[in-house]
C-alpha cells in the first residue's frame, strides 16, 4: 500500500508555510517538503482589521502556488489554518470565501487554544523524546509574532498554561514606537517582559523546581542550531550556554549578532527580543535545559489529522492534559476537589448508561467532565451569580486543546446547570452556536444537572452510583448509609430537564447497605 | 611574539588578465606541440583566437569602462585600471604576433606538406584557379555583398562587432580628385574557405576575402580601386558589465554609462600592409587610439581554423575520435531508478557517456510513478534531447519545473527560443533569479514508489549539454540518498522564490553558504596541522582568483598544510614564495579535452571529504552565482575521485607548472616515463569497455530483447 501523502498549509503571520507528509504507522510522520513564503499579512491585519488588495492577490497566488505543488505530489489530504493574522480580520468569512473561489482551498481559523494545542501536539509529534523529558517538570514558551504561550507540565501531563500579549513583533513594533536609543532597548524591553513574567510567577510558580524548557519558535532555535555543542543532542542547550552566548552578543553589538546569525541586521532586535523573553522564563522557572525541537505548525496539523484518521499510534494521553488543566482551574478558584470528582463519577455513570439515547461520543463525555469538573467556579467571584460567573471564567480561560467552540459548549453547559434553560433562539445569540451544538449543550446540561441533584447536599453520601435504562425509565441505583430524601426530591426536581430533553424518566432508586 | 603575517599583500598575486592571457598561451602551446597532429594544432590555434575575442569583448572591454569611469581601484595584486590595461595590450600584441608566427612558420608549410595548400592572396592564384573564383564570386558572392561608399551624403557605415570587412580606397575613373572610403562586410552566411581546383594529389583553398578582394572593381564600377585590404572591429557594445566586477565598481559604471559613446571601437585588427591612407580614415572614424590597433600579418579572424579542421578527410591528421563508453552500473538495469536505487553511480565524462543523463530525464518523463522533474539549464545543445524529454514529461502530466538561466554569457537568444518551447509544451520555466546567474547542474525527479517518495539526485560540475559532454571533463553523480534528496527540494523551493530552509543536510549553496563553508574547510586543515597533524588540500578547478579563499590557502600553507592545485586557467596565487606559499603547487593541463571538473578534496585529519561543484573559487561563483557544493559520501566513489586528482597530479605530459613569477612551464621529461592523465583515462575506459563486452559473450547466454516500450504512460 502506497502512504498516505498529507499537506499542512500555515497561513500564519508573517509565513504562509506548507509541509508535505508521508504518513504511516511504521515511520510515523516524514516531511517531505516544506515550503516557506515570506508574506506579512500580520501588521495589515491588526491594524486595519482588513487585507489590502495586494497582499491579498500575493495570498491567493501563493496559496494556489501551493495547490499545484499539492497536485504535484497527488497530495489528496489537507489542511489548511488560518492563525491569528486571519482571525482578527473583520472580514474572516470574506477572505475565506475568496480564498476558497481563487485557490480551491478550503481554510479555517484557528483559535488561539487550538492553534496553542496543534504547536503543543507538533512537539509531542516529536514522540519518545517528548514523553521522556516531560517526566521532569518542563514548561513550553512558544512564541508567536502577537503572543506567547508558557505551558507547565508537572508528572508527564500539562496542568497549566497562559498566553500573554508579549509576542516578538508585538514588542518589536512596541520599541519602534517608542525608538529609543540602542543602548535602552533592552532595558526597556526587559522592564516589559519582567512585570508581566512576575505575573504569571505569582499565578503558577511557586520556586525554580523546573528543569526543562521547551521552545517553539523561528529565532531561538535558529541559534541553538547554530550554536550547540557537538556532544549535545540536536536541539538541546544548556541555559546556562545560551545565557552566555546572549551575554557576549550584548556586548558586541547588533552588528557583530547579525553577521554571525546571517541575519539581516533589520532582523537582529526580533533575535535580541526572543532571547530576552527566553531569560525570563529561564529565570523565573529555574530551567537548566533548553530544547528546540525545530517543530512548525505544520508538524502539528498534521500530526492531529494523523491522530484523528487513526494513521497513527496515539504517543501522548492529550485527553488526561485537558483535564489536568480543568483540576487546576479548579483548584485556582479553590473548587472542592472530592466534590468535583463525586459530581464527575456520577455525570459519567449516566452518560454512559445512555449512551443508546443521547448518541454523544467520547469528545462529548470529555466536555462533560470538564463542565463537571468546573461546575461552581463561579463561587470563587459570586455566591449570588454563580453560574454568569462560571460561565465567564470557563470562557476566559486557556483550556489548552479546545477548540472556542467547545469552551462555549462547556460554558453553557455549566451555565444552565443552575439557571433556567435557554432555548436555541436565546443561545444562537451567541456567536457560532448551531443546532447541534445547540442540542449538545442541552443534553450535556441535562446530564449534569441530574448529576448534581444527586450530590446536593456535598456529602458524598452514595457509596456507589450505577445507572440503567428500563424502556422509557432511568434507575440510578445508589448505595447510601443515611436517608437521601433531599436527593429524592432534587433528583427528581433535576429530572424534569433530563425528561425534557430525552424523554425518560429518571427513577432515583436506593439500595440499602446495612 | 612573532608578527601576524599580511597574506594580502598585493605582490603575493597574480593579475587576474594577464594570468588569463598566459593560459591562452598555453593553448597556443599545443598549437606550436609538434608531438600533436597537425589539424589538432590548427584547432588549438583556432580556439587561441576565438577565446581571445571573447576576451577582448568581456575583459578589456570591462577595463576600458573602468578607466574611463575614472574608477581608480587597485585590483589584488596592487594594479591599477590603466596599469592593467597597458600591460593587457603588451600582452595581447605579444600573443597574436607569436599566434601568427605559429600559423606562418610553422602551420602553413606543414599543411602545404600534407596536401592542403592555402593560397594566401589572390594574386597568387594561377590562371585557372582566378577563373574559377570569379566565377565563384559572379554566382556566389556578388548577390548577397552589400557595398557602401562614404561621400558628403553618404555617413560612416555601421561596422557591425566582430565582423569581417574589406576597406577600399576608390577614385572615380578619369578623375583626379581625392579619393574616397568605401568598405564591403565579407558575408557571414558563406563559407569562408573557398576550395579551388589545385594539383592532382592535393588540395586548394583560398578565404573568402581574398576572392572578394580580387573582384572589388566589380562591385564599384565607376571607380578606381585604389587599393582594398581586410578589417575588423571589436566593440563594446551591448554587453553588460561583466559579473566578475565589484558592485561599487557597477554602481560607478551605471552613472558613467549614459556619458559613454554607444558601441565604442576597442580593438582594430587591420591587415600588416595596408595603405596609411585607408588605416587613417578607419581609425578617425572609429576613433581608436594606436594601442588598439592589431597588424596582423596573415588572415585576420583565425577561428576560420576550426572550418579547416571540420574539412573533411585529413583523418590521419587529427586525432582518433574519442567515443564515450558506456557507463557499466547501468548496463545491467533496463531502469536508471532501479541502478541508481542500487548505489550512487559516478561518472566521468566525456570518458563515460553522458547518455545516462538523457536517459534519467527520458525514463523519468515516461515513468508512471514519477510526479515531478525539477532541473537547472544554463547552457544547452542546439538540438537537446534534454529540452525533448523535459517537454515530453509536461505533456505526460508530470510536473516540470526547469529554471533557465537567460543570463549565460553569449547565450541568451538561444535559451530564450527553447524555454519558450519548454513552456509552450506545460513546463512551469523560471527565467534566472534577479541579480544571480544560476550556475549550478542539478536535476530532481520525485518519485512515488511503493514504500513512499523517492527522489532521485543528478549533482554535476558541467552543463546539461549533450555536445560539450563530449569535450569537456566533467563529473556527476547521481544519488537517492534522502539527505541530498531533502537539500535538492529545498535547492529548488529556494530558486522558485520560497525562503531558504531551516537547515541544509550536506549541500552548501552559493551565494549564501558556499564560500564560508569552504573557507572553514581550509581553516580545519590548517588547524589540524598546526595541531601536529597532516593537512593535506588538493583542488581541481579552472579558475583561481578569490582573495580570501587564496588567503586562507596561504595561511594554511605556512602552517603546514600541503596543498596541491590544479588550476586550468586563471590563478590569482602565486606559489612558491617563501614564508607564503612554500607549500602550495599549482598546475594546469591544457589537452584535448577541456577540462572543466572541479573537485576539492580534503584530509581531515583521516576522515578524508571529497567535494564536487559547479563553482570555482572565484569571487563571481562564490558571491554572484548559484552553485551548488556537494559531497562525494561513499567509499567507492572517493576512491574514484582519489584516482582522478592523482592521475591529474601525475601528468607529465601536458601538465603546466606555474612558477613564482607568474610563468608557466612544463616538466622537463628528459629520462622520464610520459604519463598524460586524459589517454590514460580514455585507455581505462576503453579497456574497461572492452572487458564488458568479454564478460557478456563470455556468459554464453543468449539474452532475449525486451518488448519495445510503447504506451507505458496510463
Amino acid at each position: 500500500m502506497k502512504k498516505k501523502l498529507f499537506a499542512a498549509i500555515d497561513v500564519g503571520s508573517f509565513e504562509l508555510a506548507m509541509k508535505i507528509f508521508e504518513i504511516s504507522s511504521q515511520s510515523g510522520l516524514k516531511e517531505i517538503d516544506h515550503i516557506r513564503h515570506r508574506l506579512d499579512l500580520g501588521t495589515e491585519s491588526y491594524k486595519t482589521g482588513k487585507l489590502s488588495y495586494d497582499r491579498m492577490e500575493e495570498l491567493c497566488r501563493v496559496l494556489k502556488e501551493y495547490a499545484g505543488i499539492m497536485e504535484a505530489y497527488k497530495v489528496t489530504e489537507y489542511r489548511t489554518f488560518g492563525t491569528s493574522a486571519i482571525r482578527e480580520l473583520e472580514n474572516t468569512m470574506i477572505v475565506l470565501d475568496r480564498i476558497k473561489s481563487r485557490t480551491g482551498l478550503d481554510m479555517s481559523v484557528l483559535s488561539n487554544s487550538e492553534q496553542r494545542f496543534l504547536d503543543y501536539k507538533s512537539i509531542a509529534a516529536k514522540g519518545e523524546a517528548f514523553e521522556t523529558i516531560i517526566q521532569e517538570k518542563t514548561a513550553i514558551l512558544d512564541m508567536g509574532g502577537g503572543s506567547i504561550q508558557v505551558s507547565l507540565f508537572d508528572n508527564g501531563s500539562l496542568f497549566a498554561t497562559q498566553n500573554m500579549n508579549l509576542g516578538i513583533l508585538r514588542l518589536h513594533e512596541q520599541i519602534k514606537r517608542i525608538s529609543p536609543r540602542s543602548g535602552q532597548i533592552r532595558g526597556i524591553l526587559d522592564e516589559v517582559i519582567h512585570t508581566r513574567l512576575n505575573e504569571f510567577k505569582k499565578l503558577y510558580l511557586k520556586e525554580k523546581e523546573y528543569k526543562n524548557l521547551i521552545v517553539v519558535d523561528d529565532y531561538i532555535s535558529n541559534i541553538i542550531n547554530r550554536y550547540q555543542k557537538g556532544n549535545e543532542k540536536k536541539g538541546f542547550m544548556s541555559a546556562n550556554a545560551f545565557m552566555k552566548k546572549m551575554e557576549n552578543w550584548e556586548n558586541a553589538g547588533l552588528k557583530t549578532m547579525a553577521k554571525e546569525l546571517d541575519v539581516p541586521e533589520e532582523n537582529v532586535l526580533l533575535y535580541v527580543i526572543a532571547g530576552l523573553l527566553l531569560k525570563g522564563i529561564l529565570e523565573i522557572t529555574g530551567a537548566v535545559q533548553i530544547w528546540a525541537p525545530g517543530v512548525t505548525l505544520c508538524d502539528g496539523i498534521a500530526y492531529d489529522y494523523a491522530e484523528q484518521n487513526k494513521l497513527l499510534k496515539q504517543s501522548h494521553d492529550f485527553e488526561q492534559d485537558i483535564l489536568s488543566c480543568a483540576r487546576s482551574t479548579n483548584r485556582r478558584y479553590q473548587g472542592s476537589r472530592q466534590r468535583s470528582e463525586a459530581l464527575e463519577s456520577i455525570a459519567l455513570t449516566i452518560f454512559d448508561s445512555t449512551r443508546k439515547i443521547h448518541g454523544m461520543g467520547a469528545r462529548e463525555r470529555l466536555l462533560l467532565r470538564i463542565a463537571a469538573l468546573l461546575y461552581d467556579c463561579g463561587k470563587y467571584i459570586s455566591l449570588s451569580a454563580v453560574s454568569e460567573c462560571s460561565y465567564h471564567i470557563i470562557m476566559r480561560t486557556e483550556i489548552i486543546g479546545l477548540s472556542h467552540l467547545e469552551r462555549e459548549i462547556v460554558a453553557n453547559v455549566v451555565k444552565y446547570n443552575q439557571t433556567d434553560f435557554a432555548y436555541y433562539e436565546e443561545i444562537a445569540k451567541v456567536g457560532g452556536i448551531d443546532r447541534e451544538d445547540y442540542l449538545k449543550i442541552a443534553k450535556l446540561t441535562a446530564i449534569l444537572r441530574l448529576a448534581c441533584g444527586l450530590d446536593r447536599s456535598h456529602k458524598k453520601k452514595f457509596t456507589s452510583v450505577k445507572a440503567s435504562l428500563h424502556e422509557n425509565e432511568l434507575w440510578v441505583q445508589v448505595e447510601a448509609l443515611e436517608s437521601i430524601e433531599m436527593e429524592k426530591g432534587l433528583f427528581q426536581e433535576n429530572g424534569m430537564f433530563f425528561e425534557e430533553v430525552y424523554s425518560i424518566r429518571p427513577i432515583l432508586k436506593q439500595k440499602k447497605t446495612f | 611574539m612573532q608578527k601576524k603575517k599580511d597574506f594580502t599583500r598585493p605582490e603575493y598575486f597574480l593579475n587576474r588578465e594577464l594570468s588569463w592571457l598566459a593560459f591562452n598561451e598555453r593553448i597556443l602551446g599545443e598549437a606550436r606541440d609538434k608531438s600533436i597532429p597537425l589539424f589538432e594544432r590548427i584547432k588549438f590555434l583556432s580556439i587561441t583566437a576565438s577565446n581571445l575575442d571573447e576576451f577582448f569583448m568581456v575583459r578589456v572591454a570591462s577595463l576600458k569602462d573602468m578607466v574611463e569611469a575614472g574608477y581608480d581601484k587597485e585590483d589584488i595584486a596592487g594594479m591599477k585600471p590603466k596599469e592593467q590595461l597597458k600591460r593587457v595590450s603588451e600582452a595581447t600584441h605579444a600573443l597574436v604576433n607569436l599566434q601568427y608566427s605559429t600559423y606562418n612558420r610553422s602551420l602553413l608549410p606543414l599543411l602545404d606538406q600534407n596536401g592542403l595548400h592555402v593560397v594566401e592572396s589572390h594574386e597568387d592564384l594561377n590562371k585557372e584557379q582566378k577563373k574559377y573564383v570569379d566565377r565563384y564570386f559572379e554566382e556566389n558572392v556578388y548577390p548577397v555583398l552589400t557595398p557602401m561608399a562614404v561621400d558628403s551624403s553618404r555617413p560612416f557605415p555601421l561596422i557591425r562587432n566582430k565582423s569581417l570587412n574589406i576597406g577600399a580606397l576608390l577614385r572615380k575613373k578619369g578623375e583626379t580628385q581625392e579619393s574616397e572610403f568605401a568598405t564591403v562586410q565579407v558575408p557571414s552566411v558563406l563559407n569562408r574557405i573557398v576550395e579551388v581546383p589545385g594539383e592532382e594529389g592535393s588540395r586548394t583553398i583560398i578565404l573568402l576575402e581574398e576572392v572578394i578582394e580580387r573582384n572589388m572593381p566589380k562591385l564599384f564600377l565607376n571607380y578606381e580601386v585604389l587599393c582594398a585590404h581586410p578589417f575588423r572591429i571589436m566593440r563594446n557594445a551591448d554587453l553588460s558589465i561583466d559579473e566578475d566586477e565589484a558592485e561599487d565598481l557597477l554602481k560607478e559604471i551605471e552613472r558613467q554609462v549614459k556619458k559613454r559613446q554607444w558601441g565604442e571601437a576597442i580593438r582594430l585588427e587591420v591587415e600588416a600592409g595596408i595603405n596609411k591612407e585607408l588605416l587613417d580614415i578607419i581609425t578617425h572614424e572609429l576613433e581608436i587610439e594606436d594601442e588598439d590597433i592589431f597588424k596582423i600579418k596573415g588572415p585576420l579572424d583565425l577561428t576560420v581554423l576550426m572550418k579547416v579542421y571540420g574539412l573533411e578527410g585529413f583523418t590521419h591528421l587529427k586525432n582518433e575520435p574519442f567515443v564515450p563508453v558506456a557507463v557499466e552500473e547501468f548496463a545491467e538495469e533496463d531502469s536508471v531508478f532501479d541502478a541508481i536505487s542500487k548505489q550512487d553511480i559516478l561518472m566521468h565524462h566525456p570518458y563515460q557517456s553522458f547518455e545516462p543523463v538523457v536517459d534519467f530525464i527520458r525514463q523519468a518523463a515516461r515513468d508512471k510513478d514519477v510526479l515531478a522533474i525539477k532541473q537547472t539549464l544554463y547552457r544547452v545543445s542546439g538540438n537537446s534531447p534534454i529540452i525533448a524529454a523535459l517537454a515530453q514529461a509536461a505533456e505526460n502530466g508530470k510536473q516540470v519545473t526547469v529554471l533557465v538561466e537567460l543570463k549565460a554569457r553569449f547565450d541568451e537568444e538561444n535559451n530564450i527560443v527553447w524555454a519558450r518551447k519548454l513552456e509552450k509544451a506545460g513546463c512551469h520555466v523560471i527565467y534566472g533569479l534577479v541579480g544571480l546567474k544560476t550556475h549550478s547542474k542539478i536535476t530532481l525527479v520525485v518519485r512515488r514508489e511503493s514504500d513512499g517518495i523517492r527522489r532521485y539526485v543528478h549533482l554535476a560540475t558541467g552543463n546539461y549539454n549533450d555536445a560539450t559532454a563530449k569535450l569537456y571533463t566533467d563529473l556527476g553523480l547521481f544519488t537517492c540518498k534522502e539527505p541530498v534528496g531533502e537539500d535538492a527540494t529545498a535547492v529548488f523551493n529556494m530558486l522558485s522564490g520560497y525562503s531558504e530552509p531551516l537547515n541544509w543536510n550536506c549541500l552548501s549553496l552559493a551565494p549564501l553558504w558556499m564560500k564560508e563553508r569552504f573557507l572553514f574547510l581550509i581553516e580545519r586543515e590548517t588547524k589540524n596541522a598546526l595541531a601536529g597533524q597532516n593537512g593535506r588540500i588538493i583542488a581541481k578547478m579552472n579558475s583561481l582568483c578569490d582573495r580570501d579563499v587564496i588567503v586562507a590557502l596561504y595561511q594554511a600553507s605556512q602552517a603546514g598544510v600541503k596543498i596541491d592545485l590544479i588550476v586550468r586557467g586563471i590563478c590569482c596565487l602565486r606559489p612558491g614564495i617563501p614564508g607564503i606559499s612554500d607549500n602550495i603547487t599549482v598546475r594546469s593541463i591544457v589537452g584535448n579535452f577541456l577540462e572543466h571538473s572541479r573537485i576539492y578534496y580534503f584530509e581531515n585529519g583521516g576522515e578524508e571529504e571529497y567535494y564536487l561543484s559547479s563553482a570555482d573559487w572565484m569571487p563571481r561563483n562564490l558571491e554572484r552565482r548559484v552553485e551548488i557544493l556537494f559531497p562525494v559520501s561513499e567509499p567507492a566513489l572517493q576512491k574514484k575521485v582519489g584516482e582522478i586528482l592523482d592521475c591529474q597530479l601525475r601528468d607529465t605530459l601536458k601538465a603546466q607548472y606555474l612558477k613564482p613569477d607568474g610563468t608557466y612551464d612544463k616538466i622537463d621529461k628528459r629520462g622520464k616515463v610520459l604519463f598524460g592523465s586524459q589517454n590514460y583515462f580514455m585507455e581505462e575506459a576503453r579497456k574497461h569497455a572492452r572487458k564488458n563486452k568479454k564478460d557478456a559473450y563470455d556468459a554464453r547466454v543468449f539474452i532475449p530483447e525486451k518488448k519495445p516500450e510503447y504506451g507505458e504512460e496510463e
